[in-house]
């Protein structure tokens, strides 16, 4: 292990461009010494964390390296154990997430604190809003007509009486961040943004936080992805295990500095090595139309490979998924699978001929949270562990044992709750448990979403494990870099269409892109225009 | 909105609302034309007096809903009011006023103590309610277990008396919406309960005090389930221990059918109006034409399916 290759903090030398003020002796955030203890677990052990005003400062570290618990302290969702805070030089004791906001700092989590069902006003306005002088009562076009003007000054032109459910996650994003600044927020959180956006719309936030930075704000941004770090941020803090490991300028360090001090060894970057898939075909997909959501999709996938399938968020990459796993029907088109047509389109049926589906919301489709551990492995091969309708224990614990053998599952035990287990982990159990039911073929939506670094590779290395073993992976993935390290053909989607097949050795992420975003078009639907 | 032609965003964000009263005028015609009784001055009447009980129990209960909760004990709260109140008026008037308060005044503690049970202990609401609907039903039938006591004669006009041909008990419940869509929609607390309902986390986070709030909404439901028994006892004279019993479910009917969503956060007290009427002259029309109580009881569960059915597919 090469931990600890002690870059303190105060040690560093500031880069140019934040800080505009020269005024560099004097953090304008100061965390010392900072420790907090959940049952079981040191969250957080003596970690000091300090950030100056302009500045982009990202947080890394895999997860449960204690980032989210560090800034829940900052937010004041969780008062810490130990350590001190510092705004401005001045020591301040956070009450809870109102006071923390009234001081100035505004968290945007992942999962936005936005109420659906309302409108964007009244969302940014929520808990705070504008009242008629003198009196109770809602000044309603008040709040509207700030709302629009807070939105303007982010270049957004977006109505403020649409309901949030009606808007995309980027623009809800917008709205979580108009209503930060509307709070005066001087510092704002981010919880990995990227997870959540991408493509134009991650651009179009980049420029936003340059902004930002540019009035003075301090950003602090989490992420896993370490390209955008080098992309955006002044300086990066990296934690580990809840402990802080050091504080680097990204511009004076390369990236697998930054790996090495994330996961305390050294980390190739590199996918496992590609196979040779074969000539014979598992699947063929012809003419498959929805709606607007998908048009004329055909394709073939053959045994032995993975084929990728690109393009933004709402191309219909997760809807061609989920018509061909049955999940829903489609008006229009044929599914050959393994030599037979699917005539009825059931996920039950689609389990039976020998399909997987990992999808793309763990938490939400991909678990049974309060089951344990080896509950969920065995939740859809219960028939075969079952004699005469009775599920038999031994065999149940037994296929368990077998796969957090043969996946490196790490759990304490069998029956511990998979609510509890790292998104890492999760996604292993998820993924195992398909396995399980021996599929010809899996798809898998955004199989890395959300997965530190280290569980990223094993996870990898178990899906070409796979493919040698001739099954077949569909992978839909947003991330272009995992897409080309290990797809041995890519689709591109654009618009409910496949706009181009990519082999995997000539494929570049700018010509994914160009095809992702409609601006050139690829055998397929040639001289049809297909602009937005 | 103000001044502004209908826009499609206000069309759909109020299409639930816009189809409650679609059904409401579709059901109106069809009683109009159908019997030759509704129409006449002397049913309508009729008909918004009954309207009224099934209004004052579920207009609290839609407070209850939009924060994301339930409450079942609005039933036995309305036999308990109804038979303290003419038990302990006996037909003397100048008990009236006393009794009134007090009567209330316990509602409204019964509403404290659901809230707070719900908001610090953690126990779903379903659970909390129905075991004080238990509770407060046991006391009722311990107090008396037979129709009991007399209102006070003064209290009649409650019941009975008009203004201008209108039903007084009408107006008031008139006014007692009019106030609760103020509240939801024009001041702060409404908003917040509608955040709460949509996404409480999000709530909390944004500094609203979800714990009170949601205590309010209990308080509410109680005191309107107390005026509802308030109210029965003055239309029967006396207090009935189980006359409240079909409103522990009968009280979500309107609420549902107007387009409140169970999980909370939606809907609101206009849609609620709508299906009051439209439950109060589905029965009144199929009564007048001799459909038996047994159909009815189908032709409600049907309406209930069928709406809720449109309002989940909508979302989608």
């Amino acid at each position: 292990m090469v931990a600890e290759i002690t870059i303190r903090g105060g040690r560093m030398k500031a880069s140019p461009n934040f800080n505009p003020d020269g005024n560099m002796s004097l953090p304008f955030l100061e965390m010392r010494k900072i420790s907090k203890r959940f049952p079981g677990v040191q969250a957080l052990d003596l970690v000091d964390f300090f950030c100056y005003r302009g500045e982009v400062h990202a947080l890394i570290g895999e997860n449960g390296a204690g980032k989210s618990t560090l800034m829940k302290i900052l937010s004041g969702a969780y008062r810490p154990e130990a350590g001190k805070i510092f705004l401005d030089q001045k020591e301040i004791l956070l009450s809870g997430p109102k006071d923390a906001q009234a001081r100035g700092i505004s968290t945007i989590y992942q999962e936005f604190n936005l109420v659906p069902e309302l409108n964007v006003a009244e969302n940014i306005f929520l808990g705070r809003e504008v009242r008629k002088p003198g009196s109770p009562i809602l000044d309603i076009s008040a709040m509207h007509e700030l709302s629009r003007e807070q939105l303007a000054k982010l270049g957004s032109d977006m109505n403020s009486r649409i309901q949030i459910k009606d808007l995309t996650v980027a623009n809800q994003q917008l709205v979580e961040i108009a209503k930060a600044l509307s709070l005066n927020a001087n510092i704002i959180i981010m919880d990995e943004p990227s997870a959540v956006v991408f493509g134009k719309e991650l651009d179009a936030l980049y420029r936003i936080i340059d902004s930002l930075r540019e009035d003075g704000k301090t950003i602090i941004y989490i992420s896993h992805r370490l390209e955008e770090i080098f992309k955006i941020a002044d300086r990066a803090t990296i934690l580990k295990d809840g402990k802080l490991v050091g504080t680097v300028a990204p511009k004076e360090v390369d990236k697998p500095t930054i790996v090495r001090m994330m996961v305390g060894r050294s980390l190739h970057e590199t996918y496992p090595a590609k196979g040779i898939g074969s000539k014979n075909e598992i699947l063929e997909v012809r003419n498959l139309s929805r709606g607007k959501i998908l048009k004329d999709v055909s394709f073939r996938a053959y045994f032995g490979e993975i084929l990728g399938i690109a393009g933004l968020v709402g191309s219909g990459r997760t809807e061609l998924a989920r018509a061909i796993f049955g999940a829903d029907s489609f008006p229009r088109g044929e599914i050959i699978f393994n030599g037979k047509e699917i005539k009825t389109s059931s996920a039950k049926n689609a389990i039976k001929l020998g399909m997987g589906f990992i999808t793309e919301d763990r938490k939400k489709e991909g678990i049974v949270h309060s089951l344990a551990v080896a509950k969920n492995l065995t939740l859809i091969i219960l028939k075969s562990i079952s004699k005469a309708c009775f599920i038999r224990k031994p065999a149940e614990r037994e296929v368990a044992q077998k796969c957090i053998h043969k996946f490196n599952i790490m759990t304490p035990k069998l029956d511990t709750e998979i609510q509890y287990l790292s998104g890492g982990n999760q996604q292993k159990v998820i993924l195992a448990k398909w396995i399980n039911s021996n599929p010809k073929l899996i798809i898998m939506d955004e199989p890395t979403r959300g997965i530190d670094v280290g569980a990223k590779a094993e996870i990898y290395q178990l899906m070409r494990n796979l493919v040698q073993e001739g099954t077949t992976i569909i992978m839909i993935s947003s991330e272009l870099p995992e897409i080309i390290g290990m797809s041995d053909r890519i689709l591109v989607m654009h618009q409910g269409r496949i706009v181009g097949e990519i082999a995997s050795a000539e494929a570049t992420e700018e010509r994914i892109m160009m095809l992702a975003t409609g601006q050139q078009i690829e055998k397929i639907n040639e001289g049809k225009a297909i602009e937005s | 909105m103000r001044g502004k032609p209908l826009n499609r965003n206000y069309v759909t964000q109020h299409k639930n609302t816009i189809l409650v009263y679609l059904i409401l005028a579709g059901l109106f015609i069809f009683a109009s034309l159908a019997t030759d009784v509704f129409f006449s001055s002397r049913n309508l009447k009729n008909v918004l007096g009954q309207a009224v009980v099934l209004g004052l129990v579920a207009t609290g209960q839609t407070f209850v809903i939009l924060g994301g909760g339930i409450d079942l004990s609005v039933g036995s709260i309305i036999s308990l009011t109804s038979c303290l109140a003419t038990g302990l008026m006996l037909g003397r008037d100048p008990m009236a006023l006393p009794v009134i308060g007090l009567v209330l005044g316990i509602a409204l503690f019964i509403g404290i103590v659901n809230g707070l049970l719900i908001v610090r202990t953690g126990i779903p609401p379903l659970i909390v309610t129905l075991g004080m609907m238990e509770i407060l039903q046991g006391i009722v039938l311990m107090y008396t277990d037979a129709p009991y006591g007399e209102i006070a004669p003064s209290l009649s006009f409650i019941a009975w008396g008009q203004i201008g041909g209108v039903p007084i008990s009408i107006l008031f419940l008139g006014i007692l919406i009019g106030f609760g869509i103020f509240v939801l929609k024009r001041l702060p607390v409404g908003r917040h309960l509608y955040a709460i309902g949509g996404n409480e986390e999000t709530a909390r986070l944004s500094a609203i005090n979800t714990g009170r709030i949601k205590i309010y909404t209990y308080m509410t439901c109680s005191f309107m389930a107390g005026l509802c028994g308030l109210f029965m006892a003055t239309r029967m004279g006396m207090g009935d221990p189980v006359g409240g019993e079909p409103f522990m479910l009968d009280s979500l009917v309107p609420v549902l059918i107007g387009g409140t969503s169970l999980v909370g956060g939606k809907g609101g007290l206009v849609g609620t109006l709508g299906g009051i009427f439209i439950i109060t002259i589905l029965h009144n029309a199929l009564n007048l034409l001799d459909v038996s109580g047994y159909w009815q009881w189908i032709i409600q569960g049907l309406i209930i399916l069928v709406a809720v059915a449109i309002y989940i597919k909508e979302k989608i």
